[in-house]
C-alpha cells in the first residue's frame, strides 16, 4: 500500500482515536502535576500491558472464529450504536442544549479532586497509579474497539486502523508532553461531531454488506454518506436552534 | 474495565435509549427486506437503512428539542 492510501485509509481511526487519547492524556496530565510522575507513569504502563493482553487474547479469538459477513453485521451495529450517541450530543452540544465538552474544566475538575485527597512523603501513591491506571484502561478499550471496527476487514484495514491510532497516540501525547496543560486547542466537539458521522456511515456501509449489498463503487460510497450524515446534523443544529433561540445547557440525560 | 463497558451500555440503553431502540428496529427491518426481498431488493437495503437512520436522528433531536423546551419553560415558572 501507497504511502498515501494507507494515509486516507488512517484517517478515521487517527480522529476517533485522537478523541480517546486527549481525555486519557489529560487525566493522567492532571495526576502527574498534583501528585509527582512517577505513580501514574506505572499505571499508564501497567494499563497498556493489560489491554495488549486483552486485544492480544480477544481480538486473535474474534478473527479467526468468527466469519466474515457475521463480524461485519455485528460490528456494523455496535458502530451505528456508538456513532449515533457520539452524533446526537455533538448536535446538542452544538444547538447549545448541552453544555460544551471542557477539557479545562475537567482538568482542573480532577486537579482539585486529587489535592483534596493529599500524600504522605515516601509512600506509593495508589490514588495516582489507579486513576491513570482506570483513565488509560477505559480510554484505551475504546481505542481497541474503535482500530477493531475500522480493520474489520483484515489485511489492509487493519493495518491502516493500527497506524492511524498509533499516529493520533503519538501526537496527542506528545502534545500533551510539551504544553502539560489540558489539550483544549484539541476542538473536541468538532471531532466528536465528525467521528460520530463517519461511525455511523461505517455502520450502515458493513451492515448493509453483511446482508449481501454490493455498494455503487464499493467503498467511494461511504465519503457519500457521510456527507449525507452531516448534512441531515446540520440541519437539525439549526433546528434545534430554531425550538430554543437562547440553548438551554442542560444535563444530556435530561434530554 | 468492566464498569466502563457497564456504564457505555447503560449510556446507550438507557440515556439514549430510545435511538438505540430505534436503530436496532430500523437494523431489524433492513435485514428482513434483505431476507425476504429479492435480489433487486437486497441491493438498495442499505439505502433505505441510511433513509431510516436519518429519519430517526432528526426525529429524537427534534423530541429532545421540545423536552428541553418543556424543562427550560418549568424552572423558569
Amino acid at each position: 500500500m501507497d504511502p498515501l492510501t494507507l494515509a486516507i485509509a488512517a484517517t478515521p481511526s487517527f480522529i476517533a482515536s485522537a478523541v480517546e487519547f486527549v481525555e486519557a492524556t489529560t487525566i493522567v496530565l492532571a495526576v502527574g502535576v498534583t501528585r509527582g510522575w512517577r505513580a501514574p507513569l506505572l499505571g499508564t504502563a501497567a494499563a497498556t500491558v493489560t489491554l495488549a493482553v486483552i486485544i492480544g487474547t480477544l481480538g486473535v479469538a474474534i478473527v479467526t472464529v468468527v466469519p466474515e459477513h457475521l463480524l461485519k453485521g455485528v460490528v456494523g451495529t455496535l458502530l451505528l450504536l456508538f456513532g449515533l450517541r457520539w452524533l446526537r450530543k455533538a448536535i446538542l452540544r452544538f444547538a447549545g442544549i448541552v453544555a460544551i465538552h471542557d477539557e479545562e474544566l475537567i482538568y482542573l475538575r480532577e486537579l482539585a479532586e486529587l489535592r483534596e485527597q493529599g500524600l504522605r512523603k515516601n509512600e506509593f501513591d495508589w490514588v495516582g497509579f489507579l486513576v491513570a491506571y482506570k483513565a488509560v484502561l477505559l480510554e484505551g478499550t475504546e481505542v481497541a474497539f474503535i482500530v477493531i471496527a475500522f480493520g474489520a476487514a483484515g489485511g489492509a484495514a487493519l493495518s491502516s486502523a493500527v497506524a492511524g491510532a498509533i499516529v493520533a497516540g503519538i501526537l496527542v501525547i506528545a502534545l500533551g508532553v510539551a504544553l502539560q496543560k489540558p489539550l483544549t486547542m484539541v476542538p473536541e466537539n468538532w471531532l466528536k461531531f465528525g467521528v460520530g458521522a463517519m461511525l455511523c456511515s461505517f455502520g450502515v456501509f458493513w451492515f448493509a454488506e453483511s446482508l449481501g449489498m454490493q455498494w455503487p463503487g464499493d467503498a467511494l460510497s461511504i465519503p457519500l454518506i457521510v456527507v449525507t450524515f452531516l448534512a441531515a446534523s446540520w440541519l437539525a443544529v439549526r433546528m434545534l436552534k430554531t425550538l430554543l433561540p437562547e440553548g438551554a445547557q442542560i444535563e444530556a440525560r435530561n434530554v | 474495565m468492566f464498569k466502563g463497558v457497564w456504564s457505555t451500555l447503560v449510556g446507550l440503553l438507557i440515556e439514549d435509549g430510545q435511538l438505540a431502540i430505534g436503530a436496532l428496529v430500523a437494523l431489524a427491518i433492513t435485514w428482513l427486506l434483505a431476507a425476504e426481498g429479492g435480489d433487486q431488493t437486497q441491493q438498495v437495503v442499505g439505502w433505505a437503512l441510511l433513509a431510516m437512520v436519518l429519519v430517526l436522528v432528526v426525529a429524537n433531536l427534534y423530541r429532545a428539542g421540545l423536552v428541553a423546551r418543556a424543562r427550560l419553560s418549568s424552572a423558569r415558572r
